[in-house]
């Protein structure tokens, strides 16, 4: 398996660290690594909230050491199952977060959540005299313009924002 | 897959090419047979804002191909002032008709009224967003009277900052090759910074001045819009700089004969009404070209060839 023997430092050194850890590896699960530090709570958030994940167990870890980030955040889940819908939510709070698969306390499948190309209904629109924030029954669009600088623009009004300008549309409401 | 024209940005260069081309053999027909071509055909003219002209123009474009026009300009006369939402009302006035035009003072409404309308939707305006068939007129309109639009060198006077029109042309007026930009305005109106940022990028030369005799010297054409008063908190500047941008006709005197001045009209006082005489007035002209790019998208989006 290429992805196991990539020369991935966090991931040679997480059996030494173990046992420093606060979080023990798991069995079976996903783990969503290389969290910047400080945007773990917002995947939390991100990921709790959705219908289907209300009985998998959740271990959180914040502020763990990554020769890439300098510090980092990492969740651990029990299901191996994460719908897409949860993972494009993700890719929205917190940039370039790594996947594992795990299977048997190995990595079984591992990639990199990219910025999406579109986001439907998670974002409300900032334009105040956009149609969006009027109507009622109305999907949001919002199309990647730069993925960089992370910026998107509204399908309807066509205004483009920083993402982090946007507030989320909660799964909950 | 339906048609609609929502924005501009939506379409490509060859498409803006293909509306020109289809325009230009709309004019070319004669009254008798372009009046059979939408016979039967219902437009709704959905007007949630006033905006004579515009609807004249489409209204004019729908009966000239020989078909009928329902509708309201008058939010007030309408549901929509009891409360209907707007996709109820689109929902509504689509089973009345063939094709929509729609006018709504907020953002992103003719986009919506796609998602729930089954017959095609022209976008005439929505809020400060997009006017897509005053573009394509625009461009129509240059096309015409200079038999190209790459290598031209525009001028545009006024107020840069607000203006929907301006910003819209200068979006399609950068898919085309080496078009050069003179910009003359006050101050607090100068074009938004991304844009000139925009067109620079895209290797487009851009001049900026203060004087409208620099965007009447060396261009071909000269493109003024209105000077709102309500732009200016302070009556006394609005007065000073709207003295500055007025066109007369003593100004145009050793323009090269090809040179046009264009205007969206409606005008305040910002052309004199002695450059109407002149060979340089394509205002009017423009107006003109309104009817035939209205008819050539009406014809478009039902799918009517010619
Ligand atoms: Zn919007």
């Amino acid at each position: 398996m290429s992805d196991a023997r990539h020369p991935d430092s966090d991931d040679r050194r997480e059996s030494d660290r173990r046992t420093t850890e606060l979080i023990p590896k798991i069995e079976q699960g996903i783990v969503i690594d290389h969290i910047p530090a400080g945007r773990g709570v917002h995947v939390l958030a991100a990921v709790r909230g959705y219908p289907g994940m209300e009985n998998t167990l959740i271990s959180v870890g914040l502020n763990y050491a990554s020769t890439k980030l300098g510090k980092k955040d990492i969740l651990k889940l029990s299901t191996t199952n994460m719908p897409d819908e949860v993972i494009e939510h993700v890719a929205l709070v917190a940039p370039r977060v790594s996947i594992k698969r795990i299977c048997d306390y190995q990595v079984d499948k591992k990639y990199v959540i990219e910025f999406p190309q579109t986001i439907s209904n998670k974002l409300r629109c900032r334009n105040s005299n956009c149609i969006t924030n009027y109507e009622d029954r109305v999907t949001t669009v919002f199309r990647c313009f730069d993925s960089m600088t992370r910026q998107v623009k509204c399908g309807h009004c066509e205004r483009i924002f920083f993402l982090d300008e946007l507030d989320l549309i909660r799964a909950t409401d | 897959m339906r048609r609609d024209l929502i924005s501009i940005d939506d379409l490509t260069l060859a498409e803006l090419n293909d509306y020109l081309g289809f325009a230009a053999r709309v004019e070319s027909m004669s009254e008798t047979d372009k009046v059979t071509l939408l016979r039967g055909k219902v437009l709704a003219v959905m007007f949630f804002e006033p905006s004579t002209r515009t609807r004249l123009s489409f209204e004019t474009a729908m009966q000239r191909l020989g078909g009928g026009v329902v509708g309201f300009s008058d939010i007030l006369a309408t549901s929509v002032k009891k409360g209907e939402s707007f996709l109820d009302t689109i929902r509504t006035v689509e089973c009345y008709s063939d094709v929509l035009v729609c006018r709504h003072p907020k953002e992103g409404t003719a986009r919506l009224a796609t998602e729930v309308s089954r017959i095609p939707v022209i976008n005439a305006g929505d809020g400060t967003n997009q006017h897509p068939t005053q573009t394509l007129l625009d461009l129509y309109t240059l096309q015409k009277f200079f038999g190209k639009i790459d290598g031209l060198k525009i001028s545009f006077a006024g107020d840069l900052k607000y203006s929907r029109t301006v910003h819209s042309l200068l979006h399609a007026l950068m898919k085309y090759e080496g078009v050069e930009f003179i910009l003359a305005s006050p101050e607090l109106l100068e074009l938004p910074e991304y844009l000139k940022l925009e067109a620079r990028r895209r290797g487009h030369t851009l001049h900026e001045t203060r004087d409208l005799m620099e965007a009447v010297r060396g261009a071909d054409c000269l493109y003024m819009t209105r000077i709102q008063q309500e732009r200016f908190p302070d009556p006394i500047e609005y007065d000073m700089v709207k003295g500055a941008y007025v066109l007369n006709a003593a100004m145009l005197r050793g323009c090269p004969a090809h040179f046009k001045v264009l205007h969206p009209l409606p005008r305040l006082n910002e052309i004199a009404t002695d450059v109407d005489a002149t060979r340089h007035a394509g205002y009017f002209e423009q107006v003109l070209n309104g009817v035939y790019m209205r008819q050539a998208i009406l014809l478009d989006v039902l799918e009517v060839t010619l």
